[in-house]
């Protein structure tokens, strides 16, 4: 297989492979960026568990202070948890080191702005530009400012989210919660978290100086620890984060996994109930949206992927409740950003209120089969191979508003390329499996021919 | 002109200007290398930009696969006796030593704890430039260790040096200016240690300089006016890494910083064969000393890491520099104030003298010291009207000219750090060491005309 790229410069911030392409000189660079950008100001920074964070970590404070920026230390944090502090703190911005849901090798710097969302899309790009040109206003040596720490994080944003939530409702539902944290970033805010709700909690995989368990993105085949603790200790239901915690999995009281487009639409089922508004998510998530939309009747909005482009979108039709199909639930009145903690306070909510398990809340939505797929496309050929596919189904309600989206009334089919891999994603979701194997059969067929 | 120093005494130059952290992540990526991804021991300075700095070298060693002990604020010798200690592959001091708070510096230390040599700063040179730098995997990737107690052994290991119960029976009162610099704590355990009573000035680790940290006559001033309100036995300035040392008489005289060196080598002789080594430029005082006990005075370019190579090379009896900066041997590898303080003590405490005694046991000569501006690329041009200017001396090329005579030396060289013409002229008497330094300058003064320079 080809090497996919050790370095992605885009929209999410910068990622890359640690001993490849992600340098401290890199890093630095982009931390006196970001500081030329926010001008000299106190800016937050925290960090996931992996194990290159202190060396990320350095070099972003390094580049910091070089532009004047004070850098006040969160230590590590979930990012929902850096995102809503920023606000609450006064701070110009923020950095959260962290690759998310990315294997171990990778890491990544995030950058936030002064309203704890992520840079948008014009705005990266003038960050973008200032690392380009390199030159930043430097401080002198009897100018140089001084970090500061600040540990309060983690406990303002539980008080912050619980305010919304009926906390008393939980408690007194006393239910038995396991969780998996993936030795990442919410090793010790989710069971703080779990336990101010009245939870038991059984914790697995919460040693932040330990490598990741299994692969960091919540998905049912990295599920299998939470199954075993969920089984063994007999737990009401299973959570997962991904390494920064802003991504949540759920798995029944028999441990079985949910699929991570169920979070958003048990939460939001749950959250029209109490709040109807209209919803937006992205056009790769999951039609149990529409019909969880239908039922409350409100309207359904989809953005292109990625956290910025749903969040904007909920900001400009003034929804309440939203996020994307991989397990990001985004609720802006409690925190504008994608927030597990948020999700897993409205899912308890939702199973304390209607006194029903796991299992009955995801039963009263239908289900459909939803297959991923990778195809491997020479970057040069991208372009060529998504005409292709649009041609093909050219008589289905055609989408392009992230890549080809062809939708029929019961079924759809998505290809994009990926940002981040030479590869187009092809995403179906039809009635069966077979009939979700068929579309992507033939797409397939499309795309790799020359 | 933007500031950048870059040799044996490690990277210097003006933050914010040509010391970016950029270009201190780069060199630190080349010392990680360099120590082949070993143990690194990092100390910093107290001056502000040296947290910048800090950070920028831990990122740099931490991508390189090193294994980083973070000792903290802490003085330069502090971090060679931890790399001593620890059998560390090299150390790392973030210091802007003597210069003024708009600089700051990395000082590389080899795993025998003195500054690189020439030639290892030349490897470490060759990496940065070829880029060779090594790139640990995520696995490769070491935590930083923090290592604030193994520093916190520098101060016992200067006490064995010593001998305390003699100090300790003087119960001397000493005066000393930390300049608020990194040898705050070390500097007050080592005189509580010692019996002594402390009497501090700018005590407070903020590296808010009251004065330019370099311990020169000038800098002692508001020392010296302490002790003529508070009496002391003696008053020593430190640098803000503890590496030289100044020295005010109880009056409140100030010494000049050619003092240190030859006070403590009288001593040093007596308990340890070998030469003194010096550079070129600094007094004959010690020779004289060194000529009394028949030893001989080896003269090596300017900067500590070619006098302390010599001395290790020739096992010398004690190494040291005019401004201030001395290692006593064989203990020391990096001038080391505090030491030098507790051997001055020590010796007032053996030869039941009072510092003043001390320093009248030095002979006296005159030295003149000043500097005239000139751009670099003039700089040589002008040295090199003035080498067969005295054909009656004894000339030395080493570094810029320097003539001697039985009863005089004149030295004229190119600063290392700032585009400067130094001349420094000492005699037995004030009348001949003013006729060399005038003449000097002047003929500097013409000559620099003579090529187009205001």
């Amino acid at each position: 297989m080809r090497r996919s790229l050790a370095l992605k410069i885009s929209v999410s911030g910068v990622r890359g492979v640690v001993g490849d392409a992600l340098t401290p000189q890199l890093v630095t660079s982009f931390g006196a960026a970001f500081g030329t950008y926010t001008g000299a100001a106190p800016i937050l920074v925290g960090t996931d568990t992996r194990p290159s964070r202190e060396m990320v970590h350095h070099a972003v404070v390094a580049g910091l202070l070089s532009v004047g920026c004070v850098p006040i230390d969160l230590g590590i944090v979930p990012v929902p948890v850096l995102q809503a502090h920023i606000r609450r703190s006064g701070a110009f911005g923020g950095i959260c080191v962290t690759a998310s849901h990315n294997p171990i090798e990778w890491n990544a710097l995030k950058f936030f702005g002064s309203d704890g969302i992520l840079l948008r899309p014009h705005e990266a790009a003038e960050l973008t530009d200032l690392y380009h040109q390199g030159v930043f206003p430097r401080v002198g040596g009897t100018a140089a400012p001084i970090p500061r720490e600040d540990t309060t994080a983690i406990a303002h944003h539980r008080r912050s989210v619980l305010a919304h939530i009926d906390v008393d409702a939980i408690r007194s539902a006393g239910i038995h919660v396991a969780v998996d944290c993936c030795n990442g970033a919410a090793y010790r805010a989710t069971p703080e978290f779990l336990r101010e709700l009245g939870c038991r909690v059984t914790i697995i995989h919460a040693d932040p100086d330990s490598p990741f368990p299994h692969d960091p993105e919540p998905i049912p085949e990295n599920m299998s620890d939470l199954r075993e603790a969920v089984v063994r200790s007999g737990a009401d239901v299973g959570f997962i984060q991904d390494a920064d915690a802003d991504r949540l999995a759920i798995a029944d009281h028999e441990g079985v996994p949910l699929g991570e487009e169920a979070t958003l639409a048990i939460v939001t089922r749950h959250f029209l109930r109490r709040d109807p508004g209209p919803v937006v998510v992205n056009v790769s998530t999951s039609r149990m949206l529409d019909d969880v939309c239908n039922e409350a009747g409100v309207r359904l909005h989809r953005a292109r992927v990625g956290e910025i482009n749903v969040v904007q979108r909920m900001l400009e039709v003034g929804s309440r409740i939203g996020g994307e199909g991989n397990g990001g639930v985004i609720a802006p009145n409690i925190n504008p950003c994608r927030d597990s903690f948020v999700a897993m306070a409205l899912v308890l909510e939702a199973m304390a209120l209607s006194r029903a398990t796991i299992g009955d809340l995801r039963g009263a939505i239908p289900q459909y089969a939803f297959i991923k797929e990778k195809v491997e496309v020479r970057p040069r050929d991208i372009p060529a191979s998504l005409r292709r596919f649009r041609d093909l189904w050219r008589d289905a309600d055609l989408d392009t508003t992230d890549g080809v989206k062809a939708s029929w009334p019961d079924r759809w089919i998505q290809a994009r390329a990926s940002n981040t891999e030479p590869i187009i994603r092809l995403i179906a979701e039809a009635p069966t499996e077979a009939d979700a194997r068929v579309l992507l059969d033939r797409s397939r067929e499309k795309i790799v021919a020359a | 002109m933007r500031q950048l120093k870059i040799g044996p005494s490690g990277i210097r130059g003006v933050v914010g200007d040509a010391l970016t952290p950029e270009l201190v992540v780069n060199f630190a990526c080349a010392f990680g290398a360099y120590c082949d991804a070993g143990t690194v021991i990092v100390g910093r300075d107290t001056r502000p930009s040296s947290v910048m700095m800090r950070s920028a070298a831990l990122t740099g060693l931490i991508s390189s696969g090193c294994q980083v002990i973070d000792i903290g604020v802490c003085t330069t010798p502090a971090v060679s006796h931890v790399v001593r200690t620890t059998g560390a592959s090299g150390g790392i001091c973030v210091t802007g030593s003597h210069n003024d708070a708009r600089w700051n510096a990395l000082k590389f230390l080899g795993p025998d704890g003195a500054l690189l040599n020439a030639a290892n700063t030349e490897e470490v040179l060759d990496i940065y430039h070829a880029s060779a730098y090594v790139r640990a995997p995520w696995s490769g990737i070491r935590r930083v260790r923090d290592g604030a107690d193994l520093a916190r052994g520098y101060v016992p290991a200067v006490l064995e040096r010593l001998d305390v119960g003699a100090i300790r029976s003087r119960a001397f009162c000493v005066a000393v200016d930390y300049c608020n610099g990194a040898a705050v704590a070390a500097g007050a355990n080592l005189i509580e240690a010692l019996g002594c009573r402390a009497i501090p000035l700018n005590d407070d680790p903020s590296g808010e300089f009251a004065h330019p940290p370099a311990p020169s006559r000038a800098n002692m001033r508001q020392l010296g006016a302490l002790m003529r309100s508070v009496p002391a036995d003696v008053g020593v300035a430190l640098n803000v890494d503890g590496d030289r040392i100044g020295l005010v008489l109880p009056d409140g005289t100030p010494l000049s910083e050619e003092y240190a060196l030859p006070l403590v080598a009288r001593h040093a002789f007596v308990r340890r064969d070998g030469p003194v080594v010096t550079n070129l430029s600094t007094s004959r005082m010690v020779e004289r000393i060194a000529a009394q006990a028949k030893r001989p005075c080896l003269r090596t370019v300017v900067g500590e890491g070619h006098v302390m190579d010599r001395a290790l090379t020739e096992g010398a009896a004690v190494a040291g520099e005019g401004n201030g900066g001395v290692a006593v041997q064989p203990h020391a590898r990096t001038f080391d104030a505090l030491l030098t303080l507790g051997t001055i003590l020590e010796i007032m405490a053996l030869e039941r003298c009072s510092f003043a005694d001390l320093c009248a046991s030095v002979p006296e000569l005159h030295m003149r010291k000043g500097e005239l501006a000139i751009p670099p690329d003039q700089v040589y041009r002008v040295l090199d009207g003035f080498r067969e200017r005295h054909s009656d001396a004894e000339t030395d090329l080493t570094d810029g000219v320097r003539f001697s005579w039985p009863d005089a030396w004149l030295h004229v060289r190119a600063s290392n750090t700032e585009p400067l013409l130094r001349v420094i002229a000492e005699a037995d008497t004030p009348e001949r060491a003013d006729e060399l330094f005038d003449e000097t300058i002047a003929l500097a003064r013409r000559a620099a005309l003579t090529h187009g320079i205001r």
